[in-house]
């Protein structure tokens, strides 16, 4: 938001302070604000873009290379700081100072996001699993497709690795074998409504175990 | 090593992407929250609704109670009355109430209230800035310019001018009644840091600073908002940001509070924001 001196220029102001009340010094003395976080989220919602500019060379790295550790692959890790810090610019509001650090929000943010890519990357490896049985024609995937695909799963392989059995076929019959919630339900022989709670229970354990990695990496 | 040694340099590159990426999906500037646009029509029908509506509630001691300059609550109700009258006058187009003393002009208004009820005092204001309204209406062109009490301003920013004076004194008579301060409404504070920030420059050229600067001034809160403000005339010698909330910053432009009050972070020479927020104050939008 710019000032337009021309517009300025046009006004003219000559009611003096003189009569109204005390006045200022000719100098005033000023006295600065504590707690960096809070002034920075303040500073974002008046949209000070310097502020912005700011956390990123100061907190990007850590974001970063936590979402690079969880990735393993360095585009995804760019999009996932380029989504964290627009998504910090476009609802400042969002991020609480009294909850916790900057940093610890940005990072948490990070993983939650490096989790929606796991995902993704997840039903896109069982649809590729399931329609390459079905066309075995298809196109293989890129070098940089594979490398990806073969780091995040070993990633999300490893924390798979650490759930409880139950939990962990649940996980594969619904995730690498691609069957809905009924038909994983009806494979490992339980009802529909413990098999949901499995999954949910399972995506949870999955979301805390890789947001602990991203932390500790940062 | 440092942690942050350790760490992988960023990518070429994503800097620039990520704060290009975040400029484009909101600009600079631009608070976020925004609050909704209003008129400064509104803005000052809001005010005078405020004040009326504090008036109101004040018990009958309250009335005479010394408030500003030497006036009692009644006196500064009446001085408002004689405001509003100075602005029909002005809006009808007399060129004398360009130059008119914004507080001799009006103490006669503020006079005649001695011996009166307070209710009285108050319906008569209350019908003067009706009848402000109703001449606001009837100009349309909030663009053209008004001449009154030595200010020359386009009808809109004089409204929002008004809204800050009716805000002030609202609060002026709540201190003087021991009542809680109000804040106007993120929409009206809106207009009045946007008012502030425009005006700013001519305040800052009247203290005598010379060197030309740029003042990065970031109001917080709801109704804040950023701006780069040209000060003087040729390339800026230095740039001072001065970050401060958005609600004291409007009390200090009304000469309420001194810069040594406000909570206050500065990036550039000290000396210099002081200067500016000295000269911020002499705006005395009250």
């Amino acid at each position: 938001m710019l000032a337009t001196p021309s517009r300025v220029d046009d006004l003219v102001l000559v009611r003096s302070a003189a009569g109204y009340c005390p006045v200022a010094g000719n100098r005033a003395s000023v006295r600065e604000v504590g707690d960096a976080d809070a002034l920075v989220a303040a500073r974002l919602a008046a949209g000070d873009h310097t502020a912005l500019a700011e956390v990123f060379d100061r907190l990007a790295p850590a974001v970063y290379s936590g979402a690079l550790r969880v990735l393993g692959h360095d585009a995804a890790a760019q999009d996932v700081v380029q989504d964290v810090f627009v998504e910090l610019w476009r609802h400042p509001g969002r991020y609480d100072p009294d909850a916790g650090p900057l940093r610890a929000y940005l990072i948490m943010q990070a993983g939650h996001r490096a989790i929606d890519l796991i995902r993704g990357e997840l039903r896109r490896a069982a649809r590729q699993e399931r329609s390459g049985r079905l066309e075995p024609g298809q196109p293989d995937p890129s070098p940089d497709e594979r490398v990806m695909a073969s780091e995040t799963a070993a990633t999300v392989r490893a924390a798979i690795e650490k759930l409880p059995e139950s939990q962990r076929r649940i996980i594969e019959l619904a995730y690498f074998r691609g069957l809905t919630c009924r038909e994983a339900a009806q494979a490992a022989g339980i009802p529909e409504g413990t098999a949901k709670s499995r999954l949910r229970l399972a995506l949870a354990k999955l979301e805390t175990a890789l947001d602990r990695q991203l932390l500790e990496s940062s | 090593m440092t942690a942050a040694e350790q760490r992988p340099a960023l990518p070429d590159g994503l800097r620039d992407r990520v704060l290009g990426a975040s400029l484009r999906a909101r600009a600079a500037g631009r608070p976020e929250p925004a609050a909704p646009e209003i008129t400064p029509e509104e803005a000052f029908s809001r005010a005078v609704d405020a004040l009326y509506g504090m008036l109101g509630v004040l018990q009958e001691e309250d009335w005479g109670r010394l408030a500003l300059r030497g006036l009692d609550v009644q006196g500064l109700v009446g001085h408002l009355t004689g405001v509003e009258e100075d602005m029909h006058r002005a809006l009808a187009g007399d060129q004398q109430m360009a130059h008119a003393s914004h507080v001799g002009s009006t103490q006669a208004a503020a006079d005649r209230q001695a011996g009166r009820q307070p209710a009285q005092t108050r319906a008569e204001w209350r019908r003067a800035a009706g009848r402000t309204l109703d001449l606001v209406r009837a100009a349309g062109d909030t663009d053209a310019e008004v001449a009154v009490h030595g200010m020359r301003l386009p009808l809109g920013t004089l409204l929002v001018i008004r809204a800050f004076e009716l805000w002030i004194h609202d609060n002026d008579i709540r201190q003087a009644a021991g009542l809680p301060p109000s804040v106007p409404d993120p929409s009206t504070l809106s207009l009045m840091t946007q008012a502030a920030a425009r005006l700013l420059p001519q305040a800052v050229a009247r203290s005598g600073l010379s060197e030309p600067a740029s003042v990065h001034l970031i109001l917080t809160g709801p109704g804040g908002g950023t701006w780069d403000i040209p000060i003087g005339h040729g390339p800026a010698a230095a740039e001072v940001a001065i970050v401060t909330d958005a609600v004291d910053f409007c009390r200090l432009v009304a000469n309420r509070v001194t810069p040594d009050h406000l909570s206050l972070h500065i990036t550039g020479d000290p000396d210099r924001a002081a200067t500016v927020l000295t000269a911020a104050a002499t705006l005395a939008l009250d």
